[in-house]
């Protein structure tokens, strides 16, 4: 009778477990190609827009300016973690534990062309730094995510460059400034929308 | 049999709900910069027409006063992940295959470049 009852015991603890524990969870994105130390240091000022496509191939970000062209190329992994326990596998939503992490890993190379297309300058950044985190206790119904990275793994603006104009009002009105357009600089995953051109879009 | 219920429903959860994933997600233009279109491409003859009948719309055009620019991205991504129930991981790399064109004032061919991932990149 004792034995029956450990035995059921034990049978409910590992049912309760593995129902209870929402798990650990990863996300690994990379996105773009390496960009080789050995390549940065063929670059010199006042080489020719052909031999530096030569070298790094065309672009992932383009735009005029009103000196000439500003070309981006980047590298980026980002890391997601999160670990989450939950009472929703049991039917009642009423107790959340969470916690994430995000770490970002990159490199962006911009390069500026004047209108004889030649390199009139260049800068690399490389990072290796967290992108935020959280964690929390969410009693009744988990409404808050403990990791945003939707800024940072999004499709290449490119994509969305035909229907500039046609996007909802106040953004339409930012078409000319926005760097989506072609004309007014290229920006890097994961700049804030409230500052620099894109601020006037009011989000 | 009674010491051995637990483990096996134990064993019977993880098989049940563990599950894997494969994905992908493609964006973009049609990729058509490969070797042999390109090769019909000259540098100070072929005219912004030909490049656009080649290869059809771009998605983006630029222009720096009388020079006109075609970029062309195609935006490929996989994934896949596997759910451990306890343990979740998903992995996803997105690759770009991309070409740029210059165009002078006349509408002629200054400069263009080209890159397609070949599937071993992937």
């Amino acid at each position: 009778m004792r034995l029956k009852t450990i035995n059921r015991l034990r049978t409910g603890c590992i049912a309760l477990v593995a129902l209870c524990l929402a798990g650990c969870t990863q996300w690994r994105y990379d996105m773009g190609d390496h960009i080789s130390h050995a390549d940065l240091e063929k670059l010199q000022q006042g080489m020719s827009l052909t031999q530096v496509i030569a070298i790094f191939g065309p672009p992932q970000r383009i735009s005029s300016n009103v000196s000439g062209y500003v070309m981006a190329w980047e590298h980026w992994q980002v890391d997601e973690d999160s670990l989450g326990i939950r009472l929703g596998a049991m039917g009642a939503d009423i107790l959340s534990l969470d916690w994430g992490k995000a770490r970002i890993r990159g490199e962006f190379l911009l390069a500026t062309f004047d209108r004889e297309h030649r390199l009139s300058g260049s800068t690399v950044s490389e990072w290796d730094n967290e992108a935020g985190g959280g964690r929390g206790i969410q009693p009744f119904i988990g409404v808050v995510s403990m990791v945003d990275i939707d800024d940072l793994v999004s499709q290449m603006p490119q994509h969305r460059w035909g229907a500039n104009s046609l996007r909802e009002l106040p953004r339409a009105l930012n078409t000319q400034s926005s760097p989506i357009s072609g004309a007014a600089g290229v920006e890097q995953r994961g700049t804030p929308p409230t500052i620099g051109q894109k601020s006037l879009e009011l989000r | 049999m009674n010491r051995l219920r637990p483990i096996l429903m134990a064993a019977l959860c993880a098989v049940l709900l563990s599950a894997c994933v494969q994905y992908q997600s493609k964006r973009g233009v049609e990729v058509k910069w490969q070797s042999d279109i390109t090769e019909q491409l000259h540098k100070g003859t072929s005219t912004r027409g030909e490049v656009l009948a080649l290869l059809g719309p771009p998605s983006q055009l630029i222009s720096l006063e009388d020079e006109t620019v075609l970029y062309y991205l195609f935006e490929r991504t996989k994934g896949n992940g596997y759910i451990l129930i306890l343990y979740n991981r998903f992995t996803v790399d997105a690759r770009y295959d991309r070409a740029v064109f210059f165009f002078d004032e006349n509408d002629i061919l200054s400069d263009y470049s080209t890159h397609i991932h070949a599937p071993e990149d992937d």
